[in-house]
């Protein structure tokens, strides 16, 4: 085929459409796969961007190529080059200057970017980033020589990640949180409260319950932030952790279902021949509750693209979807997961928590209590991996609840 | 290509004795002796687990290297490679510590080294012809076998019992 056609098209560079790639690899080692990527940058694992900031790494050691499962061949992929438009019918992406490349089979895999809240002034003032790629974390690292102290808006993981990487440069960090207690997302105010204590006892410092309205600046760039209780903290750096939003501008009139993110079937097909959709940009399905769900998480994003790649080679797989929630990490010499529903509030859920001086833990089970639905484990996550597999299996827990509730399940309770 | 050798566990044979552990610990210490390796700091950590199950059932749980190993798809540092032998490897050097790979293990056998902050799992003993766990195993309960080999017995056995109940 010639340089402007592929029999593999794959729109984005980073984790769902580079293990669509090499799971194509393996499986077709002859087709042509051509990659996409908007960003200058050679494709890297994105999640180790914080240590770049820390220090720590070098762009050089977050590459993907030969890395793990990424180590197929004869994979062309053009950085630099932004996709602005799905030509469906002509079965072809047309490129920022114009060119048409075609394909007989493309996944649309470009991911997601930060949320910028519209609503606060001065966003675009130098010193204030949203750290979502290499060259972000690049342009954070080469302001860390003026700043002394940096705000972080919003308590997600990304903000704690980069948090932890300016305290390791010495920086002074306060925490913004819009919401009662951080990491909102993935466990309730009760569950992280030994995150908050390693959070506090770590030196950052944490505001709850405050907003960003505007960003104070002057030729440096940024001098401070404005809260909404009135306060003003000075800073020459702010991170905006707000979540993500799917970028799917680009399919403006091409006539794919769009519904936020890219929707995809079982197969993670796409709504339009020949099409399909992997990672943060599409929409997938939930197992326990069967809901559609969009997720910004690398792994998710591999599972499901690797997926969409066995389903372009002709390998017909269906893709078992994902938690709308599924982390796990260490902040504070913390480890922790969250998986599954954790959000139980005063819902149909039969949960039963353990708290000791260093570890927590919360078990959701469903109404009935057969079924388990959630965990949020703080401290000791030995085997974490068997719950994720029991609740994405909708195991009958009867013969083993107790041992889940005591934190002592096993692999061979699960064997007959 | 040569059929690759896996480690197979027979529950039904397990006692128990935690040899396995014994072994597998000795044969990743620094000495690789037992005396020396009592006496090592970070303790010298075991890649095989024997676990117990109601009424007494004993079940010695080790990596199964599988095929689509979620720990290699899921890592997020790149930590994690499947080797020339099939063998599904934790590099040490690349792994940052976040535990994914023990959040997508269905097995549990990922272990977390807390003074090093560092994953670590079996590696099938690269410095040895065959596993310290298997050699160490008293009553055959891990076997180190090709899979045609394994099966192979398997069938053997079985047939004999067939024969035996038909009066053969």
């Amino acid at each position: 085929m010639s340089r402007d056609r592929s029999q593999y098209v794959i729109v984005g560079g980073s984790a769902a459409g580079m293990a669509a790639a090499h799971a194509i690899r393996e499986k077709d080692a002859r087709g042509t796969i051509t990659v996409f990527s908007a960003e200058a940058d050679m494709p890297y694992f994105r999640p180790l961007i914080p240590f770049l900031v820390s220090g720590r790494k070098q762009p050089a050691e977050m590459a993907l190529a030969g890395c793990g499962p990424y180590t197929g061949g004869d994979i062309d992929i053009r950085t630099g080059a932004h996709v602005s438009k799905l030509d469906a019918d002509a079965r072809c992406v047309v490129l920022e200057d114009g060119s048409c490349h075609g394909y007989e089979s493309v996944l649309l895999a470009t991911g997601s970017r930060p949320y910028i809240p519209p609503d606060i002034e001065g966003i675009d003032t130098e010193g204030v980033f949203a750290l979502r790629t290499l060259e972000d974390a690049r342009r954070m690292a080469a302001r860390l020589a003026r700043t002394r102290h940096a705000v972080m808006l919003g308590g997600g993981l990304l903000n704690l990640k980069a948090a932890f990487a300016l305290l390791e440069r010495g920086v002074k960090v306060t925490l913004a949180v819009y919401s009662p207690e951080v990491l909102s997302q993935l466990m309730e105010p009760e569950d992280a409260a030994l995150i908050r204590q390693a959070l506090d006892d770590a030196g950052l410092s944490i505001i709850t319950g405050v907003g960003a309205t505007g960003i104070v600046a002057d030729a440096s760039g940024v001098t401070g932030v404005a809260l909404n209780d009135g306060r003003a903290l000075p800073c020459e750096m702010v991170c905006i952790g707000k979540g993500v939003r799917p970028n799917v501008e680009f399919l403006d009139g091409s006539g794919i279902q769009v519904e936020e993110g890219i929707v995809a079937d079982r197969h993670t097909a796409a709504s339009l021949p020949g099409a399909f959709a992997a990672g943060d940009v599409a929409v997938t399905y939930e197992p326990v509750t069967d809901n559609p769900v969009m997720t910004a998480l690398w792994t998710n994003a591999v599972e499901m693209g690797r997926c969409a790649g066995l389903n372009m080679a002709g390998h017909r797989t269906a893709y078992g979807g994902t938690f709308g929630i599924l982390n796990a990490t260490q902040v504070a010499e913390l480890p922790f997961v969250s998986m599954g529903v954790v959000h139980t509030g005063n819902g149909p859920y039969e949960v039963h928590r353990k708290t000791t001086a260093t570890t927590s833990r919360k078990l959701v089970f469903n109404a009935d209590g057969a079924r388990l639905v959630g965990a949020v484990f703080v401290g000791d996550i030995t085997q974490v991996g068997l719950y994720r597999y029991i609740i994405r299996e909708k195991m009958d827990v009867t013969p083993f609840k107790r041992q889940i509730i005591d934190h002592r399940l096993h692999y061979g309770h699960l064997l007959r | 290509m040569s059929q690759p050798k896996e480690i197979f566990v027979k529950t039904d044979r397990c006692v128990g004795c935690r040899s396995c552990i014994m072994a597998c610990a000795v044969e990743h210490s620094a000495s690789k002796t037992l005396f020396g390796a009592i006496a090592e700091s970070p303790r010298p950590k075991s890649r095989v687990y024997v676990e117990w199950v109601s009424p007494d059932r004993k079940v010695p749980l080790v990596c199964r290297q599988c095929e689509d190993a979620p720990c290699m798809h899921a890592c997020i540092a790149g930590a994690i490679s499947r080797d020339a032998d099939g063998v599904v490897r934790t590099d040490t050097d690349k792994c940052i510590g976040c535990w994914t790979c023990v959040m997508v293990c269905p097995y549990g056998v990922i272990g977390r080294h807390l003074e090093t902050h560092k994953a670590y799992r079996c590696d099938r003993c690269p410095d040895r012809e065959v596993p310290a766990c298997v050699s160490a195993c008293p009553t055959g309960a891990l076997v180190y076998q090709t899979v045609p080999d394994y099966s192979g017995a398997v069938r053997k056995h079985a047939s004999r019992e067939l024969l035996n109940a038909e009066g053969g």
